[in-house]
């Protein structure tokens, strides 16, 4: 079996993360893929676990979504998106197959998929590295209580309504938390965006 | 680029948001994934809110792998085939309704091959299955010209995508690829413009039952 890659935590960063990638996609390195695994799939486990699936089911759906990032290596364009973004929406649809499929054991295998891969050409030139690392770094900086409604909104998948539940809050103090946040994130890209 | 290029409608950033985090249901996740498909500022916003996705995985606190796992996986991956070569671009500017299409899926012969269901005068319409784990509607309304749909206000939020032709309200003017993201007081009453009749995709979501969704997520979860 291969030994287990360089540690993952000095590769964090969203170019470290596409050096990574781009050496799974080139060469099939198992290495690099075995750094990416050790980064993501416990995470990806973490992520699964909080919609209620139980941990080895957990376990085997991160598993999968690592499996999706190895066959699909080739179609990673870190133009289009960075490493880490592009594994967040691997993981983000494979959860939402396996919701679907809980809900409605008997889906046709030929059904739509819920969230299309939207992967079109660049619209302009944007170095998306350097994008994300100003997106991660202003949503590191947001206030907690931002922090923290941002988080339970992607991670723990509330709806705003369930937010405001969970925390017991008004609805209108959740979406404005949310606003602000993504506000804060957007103002940090230096451009306008709607 | 296109005469899309000049939608003027689009989804609130709370919308958005929640598209990309993978919390919105089945309905009008479709009809944002469409105009996302569409419109250039838009598909540039979706990527910046999943790459917040993004730094949120990253600060999950992660759960440990089962002592195999890593065996596991290359015993799984050994038998899989790679994907070798990129995916085809996705037409971004037009309704043609190709392959990669968000809504080619679930509207197998195009728009054309639709059997409208008559409603009223110069009214039809057709439900379409999108029933995700979360509950939401999704159907597709056709408007003669010159037909206007009684004032109204949405109890709930509703999205509405112009597929073809143009309608006009209190809110503004819309046509192809406009998308309107009201919220549920707004009062209007949209009047179907033009030579063609106004073709819309519109997602109206259920009241959310998350306590149910969660029981009905875990039981099959444990039994799958
Ligand atoms: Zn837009």
């Amino acid at each position: 079996m291969t030994a287990p890659g360089p540690a993952p935590r000095a590769k964090t960063t969203p170019e470290g993360m596409n050096a990574l990638l781009l050496r799974v996609a080139g060469d099939a390195d198992r290495d690099a893929f075995n750094a990416l695994f050790l980064f993501f799939a416990p995470r990806i486990k973490s992520y699964l676990m909080k919609i209620g699936a139980a941990a080895d089911l957990a376990d085997d759906l991160a598993q999968e979504a690592m499996l999706r990032v190895w066959r699909r290596a080739k179609l990673f364009d870190p133009a289009k998106a960075s490493a880490s973004t592009w594994i967040f929406t691997i993981a983000r649809n494979l959860r939402i197959d396996a919701a679907r499929r809980a809900a409605k054991p008997d889906l046709d295998p030929n059904e739509p998929a819920l969230l299309p891969d939207h992967e079109p050409e660049p619209d302009q030139l944007i170095d998306r590295s350097s994008r994300d690392e100003k997106i991660r770094a202003a949503f590191s900086a947001l206030p907690p209580a931002q922090y923290e409604v941002v988080k339970l909104h992607f991670i723990d998948d509330l709806a705003h309504s369930e937010i405001a539940e969970r925390l017991s809050l008004p609805l209108g103090t959740v979406k404005s938390r949310l606003r602000l946040a993504f506000e804060k994130i957007r103002k940090e890209l230096g451009d306008c965006v709607e | 680029m296109t005469a899309l290029s000049e939608i003027r409608h689009h989804p609130k950033p709370l919308t958005l948001a929640a598209y990309a985090a993978g919390n919105l249901d089945e309905a009008r996740a479709v009809v944002i994934a469409t105009h996302v498909s569409l419109c250039a500022a838009c598909r540039l916003a979706a990527r910046d809110y999943e790459s917040i996705g993004a730094a949120c995985l990253e600060a999950v606190d992660p759960v440990a792998m089962n002592a195999s796992a890593l065996d596991s996986f290359w015993a799984r991956a050994g038998k899989q085939e790679r994907a070798m070569a990129p995916a085809s671009a996705i037409a971004a500017n037009d309704f043609a309704l190709d392959a990669a299409h968000p809504l080619a899926s679930y509207l197998k012969d195009g728009l054309d091959a639709i059997e409208w269901r008559p409603v009223a005068p110069g009214l039809a319409q057709v439900v379409i299955p999108a029933e995700g784990y979360r509950p939401g509607v999704l159907r597709l309304l056709k408007v003669s010209p010159g037909v206007q749909i009684p004032r109204h206000t949405h109890g709930d939020e509703e999205l509405t995508l112009i597929l073809r032709g143009s309608y006009t309200d209190e809110v503004g003017d819309f046509a192809r690829g406009d998308l309107a993201d009201l919220d549920g007081e707004v009062l209007h009453a949209p009047l179907a413009v033009g030579d063609e009749p106004c073709i819309c995709l519109i997602a109206t979501s259920a009241p959310l039952r998350f306590r149910t969704i969660f029981g009905r997520l875990v039981q099959p979860f444990i039994g799958l």
